[in-house]
């Protein structure tokens, strides 16, 4: 399994580099647009998660490397399991990039002195730590919930497929659920369970709730990418390439 | 034509192994293909497109499950290739298909750090050396390569890292003559190591008959013949004959009732003759050229039987 991260991270390391050039920009416009650094970690976590599952993905097809690739000395759990672990680097690369970035945020405004809004927005402040750190945990589970869903239909169907059909997969899964639940009324305190989470985001205002928030974000992630990626070798294993 | 095929007995355990591999696809099967390369052998795997040829070298490999025979490579059961009991096997098979099958945005450095990470063997020193002798830039993208170059550089990859077996699919496609020969002559050099053998699969067959040992040809998803390179070249000829001369011949008993085979052309009829020297002795007065792989695989496709 490392042979084949090594590899993957080779081949993805200029498109990776590139990303991550163009993270700090977005982490920055995102950072400025919305007035503070709070979601800069999460918001690129999120999308580096999202961004190394489908492009990674790319390079499969291109000059039939995905056939070639198993001529090398590489299982197909190997090839399975190094493109999972190569999704989890570049997630949270993706939040190192995101914390650097709103760290420079807050270094730049405050040696440049700006005041106003933005110099308050972008104000360094021991309070902004810990929604920082939680809003990162919830977005890299988001990121990696996303991951899940989309890795094993590339291992399945192939780039070409897979992405075809990926938009119709990600409205059905993420955003007709919400849409239904909406318009249902249950988000109005119909569905069992709400009081609990009520109760559930209070506490992530307490140190002991918000370590015990981001534990449990990272656990569900771990799980989906888990069960993705038992799902995936199932798919790939005997797939026709 | 089934009467043709005549598997080569060989003394060694072989190191690719296949009998009765079977693949069906919508249009197209592999049916029953029996396969042989022992040690030191270089064995040349012939057939029109679409004949089967890659898709029994896939089988081979292990990159999709076959529906029926069985095949070994290396000792290694091609199913489990692909699996974690065997991947570690493909360290000592070298693979070249017939484009380079490398992401395109990689720079020939990174190819090398690819396969430094995939093989323990990999040997970087005789990868710079091969890629410079190729005239291969390291800084150049696989992108930014001519398909001959292209091939060249998946031959360097297979070569450095001391494979016992290559399994090279139409490689010398898309090379000029000069690089064909240079690339003979390193595959010369590889299977005269001990142990090692090559399987090869050209429409060259002019590199066929300079370096192969043993012919085989497949067609519609059937092995038709499997002979010894020297048998075709240096033993059959082609007798160009009038319509007159076939039926001379068929008479004279010279070549067994059903297997005299011809080509018609408008010219005459190409026959078939499986002792041209014998033969010249008895028809004197019909010329009869050497034979080639390519004469010999279109008589046996195309040509008739009597």
């Amino acid at each position: 399994m490392k042979r084949a991260y090594l590899i993957e991270m080779t081949i993805f390391r200029d498109y990776g580099r590139q990303l991550m050039g163009l993270g700090l920009l977005v982490s920055l416009c995102i950072g400025v647009g919305m007035q503070t650094p709070l979601a800069m970690p999460a918001t690129l976590t999120c999308m580096f998660f999202m961004m190394a599952s489908m492009g990674l993905a790319a390079y499969d097809q291109l000059n039939h490397w995905e056939l070639f690739r198993l001529t090398l000395p590489l299982s197909r759990r190997d090839v399975v399991l190094g493109r999972y672990a190569a999704i989890v680097t570049m997630g949270l690369m993706g939040t190192a990039v995101g914390i650097v970035a709103a760290l420079i945020a807050m270094v730049a405004v405050s040696a440049l002195d700006i005041g106003g809004e933005v110099g308050a927005a972008f104000a360094f402040s021991p309070d902004l730590l810990a929604p920082m750190l939680f809003t990162t945990f919830f977005c890299l589970l988001i990121g990696s919930v996303v991951a899940s869903v989309v890795t094993p239909l590339y291992f399945r169907l192939g780039q070409t497929r897979a992405t075809q059909i990926l938009p119709t997969v990600i409205v059905l899964l993420f955003v007709v659920p919400v849409v239904i639940l909406g318009n249902s009324g249950m988000l109005d305190g119909g569905i069992p369970g709400m009081e609990l989470l009520s109760h559930a985001l209070e506490a992530l205002e307490t140190p002991a709730g918000m370590a015990a928030g981001c534990a449990l974000c990272a656990a569900l992630a771990a799980a989906a990418l888990g069960i993705s990626a038992a799902i995936s070798l199932k798919l790939y294993e005997n797939r026709e390439l | 034509m089934e009467a043709m095929v005549s598997p080569t007995q060989t003394t060694t355990v072989p190191l690719i192994e296949a009998h009765g591999l079977t693949k069906h696809y919508d249009g197209f099967s592999l049916e029953g293909v029996d396969l042989t390369v022992a040690e030191g052998e270089v064995v040349g795997f012939i057939g029109q497109n679409g004949a089967g040829k890659s898709t029994t070298i896939k089988a081979l490999l292990g990159l999709f499950p076959i529906d029926g025979g069985e095949a070994r490579v290396l000792g290694c059961p091609s199913k489990d290739l692909s699996r974690s009991a065997g991947a570690a096997r493909k360290e000592e098979i070298g693979v070249v298909f017939d484009t380079v099958s490398l992401p395109e945005h990689l720079k020939i450095a990174d190819v090398g750090r690819i396969y430094a990470r995939a093989y323990r063997t990999w040997d970087a020193r005789r990868f710079q050396r091969l890629t410079a002798a190729y005239g291969l830039d390291a800084t150049k993208t696989v992108k930014g390569l001519s398909r001959g170059m292209g091939m060249k550089l998946s031959l360097a990859c297979a070569l450095s890292h001391q494979a016992r077996l290559l399994i090279l699919d139409e490689a010398t496609a898309g090379l000029d003559p000069m690089a064909r020969d240079e690339i003979l002559d390193e595959l010369r050099s590889f299977v005269a190591e001990p142990g090692h053998a090559i399987l090869m699969s050209s429409h060259i067959t002019s590199d066929l008959e300079r370096i192969a040992d043993r012919i085989v040809c497949i067609d519609a998803g059937r092995i038709v013949f499997d002979l010894p390179r020297d048998v075709i070249t240096d033993e059959m000829g082609i007798a160009r004959c009038r319509v007159a001369d076939l039926e001379r011949i068929a008479d004279s008993g010279i070549i067994p009732e059903g297997a005299l085979r011809y080509l018609r052309h408008d010219y005459g009829i190409d026959l078939l003759v499986p002792d041209r020297f014998a033969f010249a002795e008895n028809f004197p007065q019909i010329p009869v050229d050497r034979m080639t792989i390519d004469d010999y695989m279109s008589l046996i496709l195309k040509g008739g039987v009597r």
